[in-house]
């Protein structure tokens, strides 16, 4: 479980990124951390992994205080950041030199994963490109079985194909002890993946909901035109007509999308906070 | 389990540390070791067999030793190489320590093995090659000798070793790139600094100098002779070991500490 307490971080004195963060993530749930660039997001991923110290506030991670890098920490919990580091070995050797210090690693799980990901297995790590070298780490990651894995960008340089194959193994390896927490912008990447949203801007938590929470107080449709009593949060021009976000009055069934979602939610930030608020009360 | 000290996960890291980058560590351990027997050969034929000794093993154990440690921590200068170096499953006491061990230990004794083995080559070869039968072959045999590493000018060596191993140890920790020229920049501003300034106090509290060495001696023009000004011997003799090895003991110390509380 991660708690986050009044968080405060900012890079300088003067300009604080986040002022008075509380969240509560639960194991069992893949978070999608959505916001603009610059919002925090990677800031927020490296506070928990424990490579930025909050300036205020606390955070705890599966009971542990994660600036203190203890090594009984660092074996529950795995950043995968958006620039990944491979070092001039084959994958043999990564093997041999990086798992021991992950306990729980699986070897047949990572060849596993290694085939599903269609990664090739021959030479230095280091003269695969940016797309093979990210599945690499990705399959590591996996095969560590940490209890918490962090993505920050994870879909970033993976091709198309790469990226369904990605999805599609998040979703076998996910279990109700794990916690996956995925920062991105690229939201569509993300669908069907995610059950819980987190959405950031200005160092301030606007949304952090359940995709069938979301769901339920919010109606994702297509219309010819704007008529009705609910009330409109964002809409689109598409070929089909006027795609939009309004509130859910009358408990339709639709599949939230969080590209307009997010966009909904920035741009109505009070508004939305007020119906999600309502759910609580 | 030990959040601090595990001798397994120590050794983990230390074969992980040494192995991950063996064109870094051992490439530039064998280009030190190359250069210092270029500097041993040139010195030995243009100027002496004493010299030759005494500059190849100043720069190798210093100048070397001082290179090889601005790469122990240069994960910092990406941020994917930073993230992973700080995530790795190992204490910020573990990671010091095998830094230490590989600039403070490894690096020294190869040094030494390799010096000694090339000094007493070449010493052995310019023996052979005296006439027995000459002279002077007594007088001659024995002006040239093994480099002693316990001799006074080896004493003076090791302490800028660890001086400039610890700097720059430290530095990597504060400059993510190109550490090692900013960091012999740091140090050679302190340095001409401490001299300047010492210069200037002298200057001012003198008047006419011809030299002023900090925490040594001043020395001034008497009519045509020249007069020195020199500390006590024990206030002298505190600030040459507390410069020689209480302040590198402490920069290796800091680095421990900067390690704990570095960011990225």
């Amino acid at each position: 479980m991660i708690k986050i307490d009044d968080l405060s971080f900012g890079y300088t004195k003067k300009k604080s990124l986040y002022k008075n963060l509380n969240l509560t993530l639960q194991t069992g749930s893949i978070y999608g951390l959505l916001g603009k660039n610059g919002a925090g997001k990677s800031t927020l991923l490296k506070n928990l992994a424990g490579l930025l110290f909050p300036t205020g506030g606390a955070i705890t991670v599966n009971g542990f205080t994660p600036g203190k890098r203890e090594p009984s920490f660092l074996e529950t919990i795995y950043l995968i950041p958006e620039e990944v580091y491979v070092p001039a070995l084959t994958i043999n050797n990564y093997k041999k030199l990086f798992s021991p210090f992950y306990p729980n690693f699986n070897e047949d799980d990572f060849s596993s994963y290694l085939h599903q990901l269609d990664i090739q297995e021959k030479g230095r790590l280091n003269t695969l490109s940016f797309g093979q070298q990210k599945k690499f780490i990705i399959a590591f990651a996996l095969a560590c079985h940490t209890r918490i894995l962090l993505l920050d960008e994870p879909t970033n340089g993976l091709d198309i194909p790469s990226k369904i194959r990605f999805r599609k193994l998040l979703a076998t390896v996910f279990s109700e002890d794990r916690m996956i927490f995925i920062s991105t912008h690229q939201i569509r990447d993300l669908d069907n993946l995610i059950d819980q949203v987190i959405i950031v801007d200005n160092g301030e938590l606007l949304l952090h909901e359940s995709i069938n929470c979301i769901s339920d107080k919010l109606a994702f449709k297509t219309v010819t035109e704007l008529s009705g009593t609910a009330q409109v949060f964002y809409s689109e021009q598409s070929l089909k007509g006027l795609t939009i976000v309004s509130e859910n009055l009358h408990h339709e069934h639709s599949k939230v999308n969080l590209e307009h979602l997010f966009n909904a939610v920035t741009e109505n930030a009070g508004k939305i906070k007020e119906i999600f608020k309502l759910k609580t009360a | 389990m030990n959040n601090t000290f595990s001798t397994k996960r120590c050794w983990l890291l230390f074969r992980k540390t040494l192995l991950e980058r063996p064109v870094q560590l051992f490439g530039f351990t064998a280009l030190i070791l190359a250069i210092v027997l270029i500097i041993y050969v040139v010195c030995k034929s243009q100027i002496a067999f004493a010299p030759a000794q005494n500059i190849s093993f100043l720069w190798g154990l210093a100048g070397g030793g001082c290179f090889l440690s601005s790469f122990i921590f240069s994960y910092f200068s990406s941020s994917a190489n930073g993230s992973s170096f700080l995530t790795l499953p190992a204490s910020a006491f573990e990671k010091w320590l095998c830094g230490v061990l590989i600039a403070g230990v490894l690096y020294p004794l190869i040094f030494l093995v390799f010096f000694r083995l090339m000094d007493t080559a070449f010493v052995t070869m310019f023996h052979n090659s005296l006439d027995p039968a000459s002279p002077f072959y007594k007088r001659t045999y024995e002006s040239v000798y093994v480099l002693p590493f316990d001799g006074t000018f080896a004493w003076k060596v090791y302490p800028m070793f660890i001086f400039f191993s610890g700097a720059m140890l430290l530095g990597s920790l504060y400059f993510n790139k190109v550490c090692f020229i900013k960091v012999a920049l740091v140090i050679c501003i302190v340095c001409i600094g401490g001299f300047g300034l010492n210069w200037l106090f002298a200057k001012l509290f003198f008047g006419t100098i011809n030299d002023a060495v900090p925490f040594r001696y001043v020395t001034l023009p008497v009519g045509n002779e020249e007069g020195s000004v020199e500390l006590p011997k024990s206030l002298s003799n505190f600030y040459y070991y507390s410069i020689s090895y209480v302040i590198p003991v402490i920069l290796w110390l800091i680095t421990y500490q900067r390690l704990r509380e570095k960011e990225f």
